[in-house]
């Protein structure tokens, strides 16, 4: 799960894009706020189906990322890095309050990287870099091998934003995301798109 | 001079030293096997050894484990700086301090079987409620969240996830790529907890240590370290001890050189004075070495100062030469001479016979020591030319003069002065058997301690609950129902918290109703989850298949896993020595530091045959107190034997010769009663040396009565014995201070009391015969 936060991280961080990764993260510090739609395929190995989501979504650097769904089922989530509390108020209490903190954990790496922290990242994956800034693709593959256990590679690629992002768990289930309508978010627009539902579910 | 029978016994005596040399070189060809815990010297718990057990399984983790606390501005690189200094160290077995050294422990693919008869409170309320309608919604975010990796058919409600984050209460958090907690305040500490491979006491190990954690202090300044770890406090005792040997032992050694000189002005005089002691060093050490396997330090350290006791038979005898000159006959001295070495041999050895291993040693030590160097002196010694510098006899004539008392003492003085003493004594002396006597660090350092185990919300395992039933069923579920009254109680305002094996080992009986429920969620609740995520039917049916075969959870199974590891210092399985099947376990308390937590958790388990409250500080002060009461019972008996013989030789005047030791010991209790200083095994240990001494000095006093060359001795024995203990009053280690507080009173106490007591004439029959 902590490998997917860092995914869904870089989805959201990866947007502008150079040749080597200190360029890229000097972009990534210059990225503004972005908002966009997605589409979420999650290929279960085990049934053989896919089951596919979509949504909109909302990065507000160093704050938290919004992830609405909108089919099959309407549901608004919220990462953020700092404030467990606020999770626990609309993550939905009571028999749901116990895996708030794991995924505040992961909610909390992701939005860490998101500042583009590659010593952090590399510690962790072999990064390998190909392409152009326009057409760029980053694969990350596990160093541990109890994480390689869990998890096979992640890959991303993109142009000017971010556009895939791929997960390869060691149980063959695949989570693919796009993203479409991607578009910098002005710092006065905070109030529309995704979160105009401030209290979730 | 001497006569010729005795040479071949000389002989004898140096061929069983050059043997004892040889021994003692090939036992120290690895270095000395010494032993440094404190704690070694207290006696095995033989009526409980169950709780021994439990206490020092423990304490185990405490012992091999070391944790920093690293709190730095920018804490990835400096941890990496540390981490690296650390990882090169030779004695280090494993060094935990990224987030992703503890990811091999991932407990999901062991546990993942019994996962259905797992359920957190939260859960088990969920279902017992609705059957577990409320938990589609979540699962279905799970299954849609980018974030969740859900298994449909295996886990579709995560019920795994949920029982391992509630067991995951640690406060460990993962942050860039660091292990890190958080204090009160918010701050961010990384840590890095460090394996040894060895002992925590080995010095090779410690000073390594030392020295990187140093050197990464002076190369970043402004970072700041916690430590925890008994490393830590054993490297500082060990430093504590090599500095006091090195000042007060040295500066003792040097004043008894001085003092030696100024008596008898001549240095070879001096080397055979110290002969008797190299003498009984060396008989002493290769046949405890022997006898015991490994020395104890305090063994050493005591030992070592007793044989100076030993160099009082050389001063008696060559006090007596340089005076007596070729008058000197070794026969004259040699009742007194014997008996003194009898009295010191009686009160030591009587204390060999007692349950204390520690106590054991110390006694053997110093009664073969005593033995070596007495028979030295006298078989080597009268051999040896030693010039007789006319100093010597001026001198001592000059100390008689001087202190000897005007008038006689008062029979009713001395009786008013005795009962007021015993009055006071009685009245107001207190004991202390706490046992921060035996532990040797600073304050400050057991702050630091207790502020790293605070903030990792951990324990060192000092108060617990030790829980024994007939099965595993009957004892997770009397785990279990104390977790329950524990949780109410802490509920009520209890500030304490626990670890308990059945929260991670639920009862079977708990482990079956769970699986019930978790039936009753995969009927319409999981058919509702499926229908809307629009998963396929056959998920429905094979997960409902993998209710089928659900295996029970034994503690075995769990103590087995990676994740169950920190558990196995709380499982104590099978009791030997009852019947076959009696089983135990501890349940460990944490924060448990006021007087009425203690007493709440006392009534919690009174009138509970299973279940035995246990605090392992408390205990330990009672093992320390029986140590105290066991040496003043044996050395109370000892003294009654030793009255027994010295009323045989010396008649009605007995009491001369047991005064001196018996007013000085009186003195030193009245003293402490009066400054409020309380009595604990240490200052009984010195008691001990007190009574030795005083009783040599009342011998000789009373055998030689009105000879200036006694007092002289006298005087010498007692200022090198303040020297070689009195000194230890300004060690900064607790049990040093208390020993070495109540020599220096009471040799004082011996030295004043001699001359008071001293026999008006000389009439033993060897005096007579020898004038």
């Amino acid at each position: 799960m902590r490998i997917l936060s860092l995914l869904l991280l870089l989805l959201c961080s990866l947007p502008a894009r150079a040749f080597d990764l200190e360029d890229l993260q000097a972009r990534l510090a210059a990225t503004p706020d972005i908002a966009g739609r997605f589409e979420q395929t999650r290929y279960l190995a085990d049934l053989d189906t896919s089951l596919v989501s979509r949504g909109q979504f909302r990065y507000e650097r160093d704050t938290r990322v919004v992830w609405r769904l909108e089919t099959p089922v309407e549901k608004r989530l919220v990462f953020t890095p700092q404030d467990a509390a606020s999770l626990d108020e609309k993550g939905g209490g009571g028999a749901n309050g116990d895996d708030d903190r794991r995924r505040q954990q992961a909610a909390e790496l992701l939005l860490s990287l998101l500042d583009g922290d590659w010593e952090v990242l590399e510690r962790r994956f072999d990064i390998t870099l190909a392409g152009d800034a326009e057409a760029w693709r980053v694969d990350l593959v596990p160093r541990q091998q109890a994480v390689r256990e869990r998890l096979k590679s992640l890959h991303l690629a993109g142009g000017r934003y971010l556009q895939t992002l791929g997960l390869h768990a060691a149980d063959d289930d695949i989570l693919e995301v796009s993203f479409s309508d991607q578009r910098p978010l002005g710092a006065d627009a905070s109030a529309a798109t995704a979160d105009e539902d401030p209290n979730g579910e | 001079m001497a006569s010729d029978p005795h040479r071949p016994l000389a002989w004898l005596w140096a061929a069983i030293l050059a043997g004892c040399a040889l021994l003692l070189a090939w036992q120290l060809r690895d270095g000395l096997p010494s032993d440094t815990r404190l704690t070694a010297l207290l006696p095995e718990d033989r009526q409980a050894p169950l709780i021994e057990r439990a206490s020092a399984q423990l304490g185990r983790p405490f012992e091999n484990r070391f944790v920093l606390l690293l709190t730095a501005d920018d804490l990835p690189a400096t941890s990496a700086a540390l981490a690296e200094r650390l990882s090169g160290l030779p004695d280090l077995a494993r060094l935990d301090w990224r987030d992703v050294d503890l990811a091999d422990a991932d407990p999901r693919e062991t546990l993942g079987a019994y996962r259905y008869r797992l359920l957190t409170p939260a859960l088990q309320a969920a279902i017992d409620a609705d059957g577990g309608a409320a938990l589609v919604e979540p699962a279905l975010e799970r299954l849609f969240s980018p974030l969740g990796s859900p298994q449909p058919v295996r886990d579709p409600f995560g019920l795994l996830e949920r029982w391992l984050d509630a067991q995951d209460d640690t406060r460990i958090e993962p942050w860039q790529g660091l292990l890190t907690v958080r204090d009160d305040a918010g701050t961010r500490h990384a840590l890095l907890i460090g394996k040894l491979a060895g002992s925590p006491y080995a010095l090779s190990a410690q000073q390594a240590l030392g020295e990187q954690l140093a050197a990464f202090e002076r190369a970043h300044p402004q970072a700041e370290l916690l430590h925890s770890g008994l490393i830590f406090h054993a490297a500082a005792g060990a430093r504590q001890a090599r500095h006091e040997i090195t000042t007060i032992g040295l500066g003792a050694f040097a004043g008894l050189i001085v003092i030696l000189l100024t008596v008898f002005r001549s240095p070879r005089t001096l080397a055979a004075l110290l002969l008797p002691l190299a003498g009984g060093l060396l008989f002493a050490l290769p046949l405890t070495l022997a006898l015991f396997g490994r020395l104890h330090l305090l063994t050493l350290a005591f030992g070592v100062s007793l044989i100076g006791v030993a160099i009082d038979y050389a001063l008696h005898l060559q006090s007596d030469r340089a005076i007596e000159g070729s008058r000197f006959r070794l026969r004259a001295l040699l009742p007194g001479l014997a008996l003194g070495l009898a009295s010191s041999l009686v009160a030591y050895l009587a204390q060999a016979l007692t349950p204390l291993p520690g106590l054991r040693q110390m006694a053997i030590f110093a009664a073969l020591g005593l033995t070596g160097a007495w028979l030295c002196v006298v078989l080597w010694l009268p051999r040896l030319r030693l010039p007789a510098h006319p100093a010597t006899a001026r001198l001592a004539e000059r100390l008689w003069q001087l202190t000897t008392p005007r008038r006689r003492l008062s029979p009713w003085a001395a009786l008013i002065g005795v009962t007021a003493m015993l009055a006071v004594v009685i009245g107001h002396l207190e004991v202390d058997d706490s046992l921060r006597l035996l532990n040797p660090s600073s304050p400050e350092r057991l702050a630091e301690e207790r502020q790293v185990q605070s903030l990792l919300g951990s324990d060192t395992g000092s108060h617990y609950l030790l829980v024994r039933a007939d099965d595993e069923a009957a004892l997770l579920d009397h785990l279990a129902r104390l977790g329950e009254t524990l949780d109410a109680r802490i509920d009520a305002g209890l500030a304490i918290g626990y670890d308990n094996l059945a929260e991670h080992v639920p009862p079977p009986a708990e482990q079956r109703a769970n699986l019930e429920r978790v039936r009753r969620l995969y009927g319409d609740p999981l058919a509702t989850l499926v229908a809307r995520a629009g998963l396929p039917e056959t998920t429905l049916t094979r997960a409902r298949a993998t209710l089928d075969e659900v295996p029970l959870l034994r503690v075995a199974d769990w103590l087995a896993m990676p994740a169950g590891e920190r558990d196995r210092r709380l499982w104590l399985g099978e009791i030997p020595g009852t019947e076959p099947g009696m089983l135990a376990a501890t349940l460990v308390l944490t924060g448990v530091d006021a007087a009425d937590e203690v007493a709440a958790l006392k009534q919690l388990s009174a009138g509970d045959d299973g279940v035995e409250y246990v605090d392992r500080v408390a205990r330990l002060s009672t093992l320390l107190g029986e140590l105290r009461r066991h040496i003043a019972g044996w050395v109370a008996a000892a003294l009654l034997g030793l009255m027994v013989v010295l009323s045989w030789r010396y008649r009605r005047r007995a009491w001369r010769v047991a005064a001196p030791a018996l007013g000085a010991l009186l003195g030193v209790l009245t003293l402490f009663a009066l400054t409020g200083t309380a009595l604990n095994v240490f200052s009984q240990l010195g008691m001990l040396l007190v009574l030795g001494i005083g009783l040599d000095a009342g011998i000789f006093s009373a055998e030689h009565a009105r000879r200036p060359a006694t007092w002289l001795a006298i005087t010498l024995s007692t200022l090198t014995s303040v020297l070689a203990f009195g000194l230890l009053a300004f060690s900064a280690t607790p049990a040093l201070h208390h020993l070495g507080l109540t020599c220096l009173i009471g040799l004082t106490l011996v030295w004043l009391l001699v001359p008071w007591v001293r026999p008006a004439n000389a009439t033993t029959r060897q005096e007579s015969a020898h004038d």
